[in-house]
């Protein structure tokens, strides 16, 4: 029985072991092939444009409805003080450099991530990854590379796409629920919301992007046991994303306070 | 033909030595050692789960072996640093068993991909020799169509086209004729057998008509759990008294 237990922990911590190496080696693998920079150019036409046209709509709707959330709460206090010209900066700033890339991060990898681990998972499974081999194709290069460029660049843009769409939303809410001017509001946003505010939020996105292609791209390529071994492999893929967002988020901001 | 260097007088093509693979403690192949020499065709039989596609992608060097070393146009594969191995493959065409056509791509994409990742055809030729190609398995004007949108033994003949167009040295099939009707099956094997002739190709083909095979391979193989149970002519396989052998090429069972 403690035996067994013992078993299964070790287990796991081979699998984690397995996985922590693997996203590691995945990445070394990608760095390798960026020195010098080579891809596939139609191919990471095709990805830039899969990835934004999927996911560009529930960004959009996930952003507005952050900012319309974020100043519902803050709405409480901005009455109780009356402190309406600190409305935009309050959610202007929580947005920027947390909320928004941490919720868009998310939606992504949810969409995007899982969808590329799927896509490169069935292709482990039906031998086409052992085919492009066969025929001297590198399938870091040809496939991986591609995706990685396309998700980083993307996931930066749906960012700073996502934080406008939030502060809109935002406005709207504050005029319509709490009656606070939207200029007032995009005024204390363009007073005391910093550069470095803003950036700080693009700088995670960028490393949002990294770890969720690298991870859903060891986790596609690393599977093996059919059409289940793909359905746990996308499950992996989008668990091992959001820990990822977050202690990546928590070292970042303690590194950008 | 040769590949990347030549080879000595009487050297085999392909040498398989001592190839041992396991799986989650089991073995699935243990000590496999055959030589194949240029310009033959070895057919592979043996029973489902014997281990004959994962020795084909062992020796297309797709997969590690745990012990053991192939021999390529005498350059073993494991050794072979990325440019070589590449050029390797650019000599090597490859049937897989589930066709591992691109879903990504039509069938016409599919069957070009070889000769445009190649490079060096214009592509006016490049659509007439896809076109042969598809006309020769007898599957006129289905370029434009998906793999999603073909049955199983059409995807098994795209993959064929795919694996051929860029007229290989060396060609792998794994059951090049699964789930194909007679007439079409026989069709395949003949432009099998007329590349071996004519091009000098050398050629593993497992499958498990074996009636097929008999007439186009000159060499046989034998696997059981990953066990090589006989190797040899085809004088040889007839006149061997080993039972299982007798059961796959005499086609009966005594059980
Ligand atoms: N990725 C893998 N993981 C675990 N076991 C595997 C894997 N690939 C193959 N095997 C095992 O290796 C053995 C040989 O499989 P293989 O596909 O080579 O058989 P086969 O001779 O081609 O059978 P068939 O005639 O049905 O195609 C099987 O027992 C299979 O369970
Ligand atoms: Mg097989």
């Amino acid at each position: 029985m403690i035996s067994r237990g013992l078993a299964a922990i070790g287990g796991a911590f081979n699998g984690l072991a397995f996985d922590v190496g693997g996203v590691v080696m995945m990445l070394l693998k990608i760095l390798r092939r960026c020195l010098p920079p080579r891809a596939d150019g139609p191919e990471t036409w095709a990805n830039l444009y899969r990835v934004g046209v999927k996911s560009f709509p529930i960004v959009l709707v996930t952003a507005a409805f952050t900012g319309a959330i974020m100043v519902i709460q803050s709405g409480l206090y901005i009455k109780q003080y009356g402190a309406e010209g600190l409305l935009g900066w309050g959610a202007g700033y929580s947005i920027l450099r947390e909320v928004g890339p941490i919720m868009i991060g998310l939606m992504f990898s949810g969409r995007v991530g899982a969808n590329n681990t799927a896509e490169l998972g069935t292709m482990m499974v039906t031998d086409q990854i052992d085919a492009l081999r066969a025929l001297a194709i590198d399938p870091v290069s040809y496939l991986v590379i591609p995706r990685f460029i396309a998700m980083m660049i993307m996931l930066t843009l749906l960012v700073v796409v996502g934080d406008l769409t939030a502060l809109v939303g935002g406005a709207l809410t504050g005029e319509v629920l709490l009656g606070v001017d939207t200029r007032v509001y995009f005024e204390s946003i363009v007073t005391l919301i910093t550069l470095q505010d803003f950036l700080s939020g693009v700088y995670k996105a960028v490393a949002f992007g990294v770890a969720i292609a690298v991870i859903s791209c060891h986790f596609g390529l690393t599977v093996r046991g059919g059409a289940v071994g793909v359905g746990r492999a996308v499950n992996n893929s989008v668990v091992a994303s959001a820990i990822a967002i977050f202690v990546i988020d928590y070292f970042m901001t303690w590194a950008m306070q | 033909m040769t590949l990347l260097s030549a080879l000595g007088p009487g050297d085999p093509m392909i040498r398989v030595e001592g190839i041992t693979k396991y799986y989650l403690g089991a073995t699935v192949l243990d000590g496999v050692t055959l030589d194949i020499p240029s310009g033959s065709n070895l057919g592979l039989m043996g029973p489902g789960g014997a281990g004959k596609s994962l020795l084909l992608k062992i020796i297309a060097g797709l997969v590690e072996p745990d012990q053991g070393r192939v021999l390529v146009d005498g350059h073993d594969v494991g050794t072979l640093d990325a440019h070589k191995l590449a050029q390797l493959r650019f000599n090597i065409g490859m049937v897989f068993q589930n066709y591992a056509l691109f879903d990504s791509m039509n069938v016409g994409e599919n069957i070009a991909f070889p000769l445009r990742q190649r490079g060096g055809v214009p592509e006016e030729e490049i659509q007439a020799r896809v076109r042969e190609q598809l006309a020769l398995v007898g599957l006129p004007g289905i370029a434009h169509q998906y793999p999603r949108e073909l049955s199983g033994g059409m995807k098994k003949r795209v993959s064929f086209c795919r694996a051929v167009i860029p007229a290989p040295p060396l060609l792998f099939y794994d059951d090049p004729t699964a789930g194909l009707d007679p007439v079409t099956s026989s069709k395949i094997f003949i432009h099998l057998r007329r590349m071996q002739q004519d091009g000098g190709t050398t050629a593993i083909t497992i499958s498990h008509d074996i009636d097929g095979i008999k007439p186009i391979c000159d060499r046989f193989a034998l696997l059981d759990h990953g066990r090589l149970v006989f190797h040899g002519t085809r004088d040889e396989i007839e006149a061997s008294d080993d039972r299982l052998v007798r059961q796959f090429w005499d086609g009966f069972s005594d059980d």
